[in-house]
This record gives structure tokens, sequence and C-alpha cells, in this order.
């Protein structure tokens, strides 16, 4: 399988992903945003390992590497967007935004 | 044939992740979050990368989606439709077009003509596990401490007291 | 497969005590939770013994991935100490602050240290990928440690959504230099991208995808747009844990990456940094003069003060080790003096802010008049930023000048010079109002042992540093690679 066709594709995730960070208001929707950003860096990672010589796995690794850390961050910024809806109701960043210049 | 296959897949993916930051529902945005991330697991299982391929079932299709999903009854989603983008939907969509058009010819190019071996041995779970935990014992281990911190703090701030 | 236990033993060491001080907070009564913050001090201490014990020492481990050599060494004692100081700052703040619970609140800096720790040993993309995200994790946890503080909390979801977009952007760019060079280690990246000429477009690519994560950390242009709000609705000493500390791991790894392992591509991320290092400056002093609340102002001040470490590396060559060495010299020489006068700013703006509850810049009007000292030491603090002789941070911004010099940087120097004469308004209005202005408000501001301490410290240490500069330049120039 041509490696480039891989490549567009998970260059492909990643912009939807930064849209998704940059344009959306609801909170839990920027995290699934950054949810994909990172799968489309495990698959470069993946598909960079296929094409490269030799045994070694170190894509593969690094993958794992990313999605026990995608785990925790989930975690840790959900925790966030719960704190802030119960002190203040709301999740859309529009309105978070008490502090200025 | 695993060109086809994946020509299918990846068409899926994309599109399921286009809908995903476009769309009003957000329990239907978290669903369609599901389909691309079980595409990506079969991509990997095509690439050959069976054991993260069932690690990504396990992790983002089994825990991150519940996650997401508890994060969104907790924080009342609206089921039904809601306001869209912030104003910066027209900033966005340049720049995420641009980073694109940017990235993706240079990757083309530079890689054209590499492919993918998609004919490995069996035992790739036994090969991953010797090398995470010969070479790459340190940040294994430096991971299990993250997860315990992120476990603590995470708890700490969500809990109700 | 070698493990070294000797040269991991900070680590171990350090994991133990934030396991330790997590599990006993567990069990103490609610009277009894200060005792955190004596476990969390000696536990520091004892891990600053252990780095001790590595100095001067040349040792690698786990097949490659773990180096404990002297830059690594200078940059684990950064740490502890910077630790140490916030950590003397916080216990008064805490005190005050019924919100924050002792044990959560040091059992996370823990955690942190321990990753900023890793990272200065860490050679490898991997490796040096997870010692960030655990730096980062406990921070955001941090930020958001006043959990009923609306401000504390959204400080906590920007500086989250910033760090996770640029760990994501910099993960892509990582990715691709594995995808170059078939290797996650700096050496074997490096000797992968050796004389390769068709890579230009994807090396670029993939540089640009990497400083944006490293920027974020570091608080560059234009990645830096969370300190003010951070550093604000954040406790005091949280912001200065961030400011120092985990800044400077930030550079930790940027230099490893660029210089360990892109070395051989200095040509095409020089001009990146002088202008990331310009901009970034420029940005941090213009708006920090119109900010008129203190904390905003040492973040901004803060992030002009990245600028300024920054712009060495617009000068790297890729095969002048000399200049290299240099360069590397005078950053951390100036992120020692930095640690030193920053936590100091912060430890007398949380002193000033704990008793009269004000933090406008307009409060510390007439300081002078009520206690002496701390108008001193602040004042001290706010020279040696601004680099105003006799105090540490004026040799600390020569010696920068001298490498942009020697590296044929004139223009940037003329502009860091210029720069270097805007701040010193601002500077110098802050300490205006303490000496000049008068207030009505007469009581002297009063403070723990531990807070006067690590003040105390901080000034004294940036007073005889001004005039002992060699003991700095001696500690920085172990730190080397070449």
């Amino acid at each position: 399988m041509p490696l480039n066709w891989v490549l567009v594709l998970t260059t492909f995730l990643f912009c939807v992903g930064v849209y998704g960070v940059l344009a959306r208001r609801n909170a839990v929707i920027v995290l699934m945003s950054i949810e994909i950003m990172l799968n489309a860096v495990n698959l470069n990672l993946i598909a960079f390992n296929g094409a490269l010589e030799g045994d070694r796995l170190i894509g593969q690794v690094f993958a794992l590497f990313v999605i026990a850390i995608a785990a925790a961050e989930l975690g840790v910024g959900l925790a966030i967007v719960l704190l802030i809806y119960r002190n203040s109701f709301t999740v859309s960043l529009d309105e978070v935004n008490l502090l200025k210049w | 044939m695993q060109g086809l296959i994946f020509l299918v897949v990846a068409a899926t993916s994309g599109f399921a992740a286009v809908r995903l930051v476009t769309n009003k529902n957000l329990v239907h945005a978290a669903l369609y979050l599901v389909v691309t991330l079980m595409g990506m697991a079969i991509i990997f299982l095509l690439l050959t990368a069976e054991f993260v391929a069932w690690v990504q079932v396990l992790i983002y299709v089994g825990a991150v989606i519940v996650l997401l999903l508890f994060g969104l009854m907790l924080t009342r989603a609206q089921i039904g439709k809601t306001a869209l983008d912030r104003q910066q939907r027209w900033v966005a969509g340049p720049v995420a077009l641009v980073l694109f058009g940017v990235t993706a010819p240079v990757l083309w190019r530079f890689f054209d003509g590499r492919t993918i071996s998609l004919d490995r041995q069996s035992g790739n779970t036994e090969a991953l596990g010797t090398e995470i935990f010969t070479k790459f014992v340190l940040p294994f281990e430096v991971v299990s401490v993250l997860l315990l911190a992120a476990l603590v703090g995470a708890v700490f701030l969500a809990k109700k007291d | 497969m070698d493990v070294n236990f000797e040269a991991l033993l900070p680590e171990l060491l350090l994991t133990l005590v934030a396991c330790g001080v997590m599990t006993i907070d567990l069990f103490l009564p609610k009277e009894k939770r200060g005792l955190a913050f004596p476990l969390a001090f000696i536990g520091v201490l004892a891990t600053l013994a252990a780095v001790l014990n590595l100095y001067g020492q040349n040792l690698t481990t786990l097949d490659g991935m773990f180096v404990v050599d002297r830059f690594a060494v200078i940059f684990k004692i950064i740490f502890c100490v910077a630790a140490l100081l916030v950590f003397a700052v916080s216990q008064a703040y805490l005190n005050d602050d019924k919100d924050v619970p002792h044990g959560e609140y040091y059992t996370m800096m823990l955690f942190s240290l321990l990753g900023m720790l890793t990272i200065a040993s860490s050679r490898d993309l991997i490796a040096i990928f997870v010692a960030l995200e655990m730096i980062s994790l406990p921070a955001f946890i941090l930020a958001g440690i006043r959990k009923y503080d609306i401000r504390s909390n959204e400080a906590a979801l920007k500086f989250f959504l910033f760090g996770v977009l640029s760990t994501a952007l910099m993960l892509f760019g990582m990715s691709l230099f594995y995808g170059l060079t078939g290797a996650t280690n700096l050496a074997d990246i490096s000797a992968g991208l050796a004389g390769r000429t068709d890579i230009d477009e994807v090396a670029l690519l993939a540089i640009l995808f990497l400083i944006v994560g490293f920027g974020f950390k570091v608080s560059a242009f234009p990645f830096q747009w969370w300190v003010p709000d951070t550093y604000e609705g954040a406790p005091i000493p949280v912001a200065a844990f961030l400011s120092v500390a985990s800044k400077t791991a930030g550079f930790v790894g940027l230099f490893q990456v660029m210089f360990l392992g892109l070395g051989e591509l200095a040509d095409m991320w020089r001009p990146m940094f002088a202008v990331i290092g310009i901009v970034t400056m420029t940005f941090g002093n213009l708006v920090a003069i119109q900010q008129k609340q203190i904390v905003r102002l040492l973040a901004y001040s803060s992030i002009a003060q990245a600028g300024y470490m920054l712009v060495p590396l617009g000068v790297a060559s890729a095969t002048d080790g000399a200049l290299n060495t240099q360069i590397i010299f005078s950053v951390v020489a100036y992120l020692l003096v930095y640690a030193f006068m920053e936590t100091g700013a912060f430890a007398a703006a949380t002193a000033f802010g704990r008793k009269t509850g004000k933090y406008l810049i307009e409060d510390y009007a007439g300081l002078f008049g009520r206690s002496p000292a701390l108008a001193v030491a602040m004042a001290a603090f706010l020279f040696s930023l601004a680099g105003i002789p006799p105090f540490a941070g004026w040799w600390a911004k020569f010696v920068i000048f001298k490498t942009l010099i020697e590296g044929d940087g004139l223009v940037l120097a003329v502009i860091m010079a210029l720069n270097t004469v805007i701040a010193m308004f601002f500077y110098l209005a802050v300490v205006k109002k303490m000496f000049v202005d008068k207030s009505e408000d007469t009581a002297a501001i009063a403070m723990p042992r531990s807070l006067a301490g690590a003040i105390g410290i901080a000034a004294i240490v940036i007073t005889v540093g001004g005039f002992l500069p060699n003991l700095f330049g001696q500690l920085a120039e172990n730190a080397n690679f070449f």
C-alpha cells in the first residue's frame, strides 16, 4: 500500500481536528477534536513504522504511549470541564471569559 | 485489495470526522467519533499493527467514548440542536485549509513511491512487549506515574465535597 | 539491558516521596494537614542530595535513553532549588487559603518536578514527550486547584486547551522526524539526518510543528496567550512554579531536540528562533507597560524574559561547536539567575497580597515606608529582571549580548538592547511607586518565616551573584553537551 495515501488521510484528519479545536464552542467537542488529532499522529507513526526497513517497532511503541497519555489528558480535561460547569453552569467557551487583557 | 479496503475505510473516517466538527447535535458528534476511531482501528489492522488496533478499540472506543458521553451528560448537553460555532469559524476554516494545503502536498511528494509492507510475521505482540519492557522501560515507568497523578488529580478536581 | 540505579536514584527517590506525601496525607487528621509541607520539603532536599551525588559523573543507562551528564545535573539542581523556593512561598499562601488542600497541592508539584528531573536526562523523543506530559498534567491540576474560584477554573481550562493543542502539534512534528530517520533516539536522528539534502521541505515543516509544542511551554509568541490568564487565575505560587520551573523544563527539551537531534538543520531553525525571540520579547514588553495588576505585569514580563532566552538560538550554527557551547552557556546562566529573581518577585507579590489582599500596582505605593525590607527586596528583583547593575540580572543579560555579538547577531543584540530600555519603564514604575509615592496605610507587612526566608535567600543570591558573577558562571559552564 502506498505510504503517501495514508499520509494524506493523516494530514486530513489532523486538519479537521485543528478546525474543531479553533471553531467549536462546546468544550467537550473541542476535546473530541483533540482526540482526532492524536489519532492522526498515531496513524502517522504506524504507517511510518510499516514503511521503514528493519524489524524495529518503535512507531508502534510510540503510538501506544500516545494512546495512554491521550487517555490521561482526556481524564484531566473532562475534570476541568466538569468543574467549570459546576461553578458557572456553562461549557460554552464564549461565556468563559472573565479574565481580560 | 488492501488498497481498496483502505480507501473505503479512509473515506468513511474522514467523512465522520468532518461531520463531527460541523454538526449541531452533540451526542451525534460523539457517535461520529466512534466511527472515526473504529475506522482508525481497522486501518491499524490493515497495516499489521494488531496489538495497537486492539488497544485502540479497548481504550479509545471503549473508555474514551464512554468518558466523553458521561461528560456530555453531566454538563447537560442539549440533545437537540444547539448554536453551532464561535465567531472564529471564519478564521479556523482557512487556517485548517492552509495547513492541509501546505502539509499534504509536501508529504505526498516526499514519500512518493514508498510502500508499507503488509507481510509481517506473526508474534507482533510479543515483539512489541519485548521492545517496551527492555528499550522503552523508562517512558513506561514515567507513564505509570503520570497515570497515577492524572487519576488522583482528576478525581480531586471532579469530586463534590 | 543495563540499569544503572545510581543514575536513576534522584527520580526513584522523588517518586517515593511524591507517593509518600500523597498516601500519608490520606491518613492525616484535618488539623495536621500542614504536615505535607515539611515532608515535601525534606523529600526534595533528599532528592537534591542524590542529584549532587551525581555531579561530575557521566552515566548512560537504559540503552541511551537516560543520560546523566553535566548538562542534566545542572538542570536538576535548578529544578530542585526552584521547587524548594516555591514550596516555601506556598506554605504561607496555603495557610491563608483554606480552600486549597495541602496534600494534593504538594503531591502535584512533586509529580511535576519528577517530570522535570526526567526531561533533563532524556535523550529520546518518546522519553521527552512523556516527560513533558508528566510536567504538564499536574500543572493543569494545580492551575485549577482552587475549585470554587471561577477565575481559577478558567485559568485551568485555557492552560489545558492550549497545552493539549500544542502537544498534538508537537507530536505531529515528532512523527515526521521518526518517518524521516526511522529513530526516536536523538543521537540516531542526528545520524539519520546527516548529509541528506533532499529533505528540506519536510524537515522545515516538521521543525515548525515541533517549535509549536515547545513554544507553548516556554511562552514564546504566538503561543503565549495562556500565560497572563493562567498566572492571574491560579494561586500565585503556582504561577511562580510555572514561570520558573516549567519554562526551564521547556528550554531543556528545546535544547536537547534542537542541538542533539536537529543540530544538522541549524541553518533551518536558526532564523525561526531569531524571529520568535524578537517578537516574543517585544510583545511581552509592550503589553507589560499597560498592566495595572502586579501578577499580570509579572506574567508579561516573564514572556519577555523568555524572548531574551530564545534569541541566542537565533545565532546557532550547524558546525561551530564552540559557538553552540557559548549559546547554551548563556541561556543556562540566564536561567540560573532567572530562577531566583522571578521566584523572588512572585514571592514578594505573594507576601504583599496575602496581608493586604491587594494586587494592583497602585497599592504598592509607599511600601518603603511600611516594610522597607520587602520594598528593597522587591526592588532588587525588579532591577535584576530589568538588567540593571549591580544585580545578577545585569550580568546574565550581558552574557547573552556577548553571545549574540560573537555569533554575528548584531541586529538581534540591538533589538534586545532596545527592549531592555523599554522594559525599564514598567519595572522602574513599580519601584518608583514603592519608594517615592506615599500611602495612607502605614501598617507593616508581616509574613511567616518560610516566606521571608525565601524572599531573603533569593535577594541575597542575586545580589551576591551580581558582585561575584563567577559563581553563576562556573555552574553554567558545566552545562554543555559538547
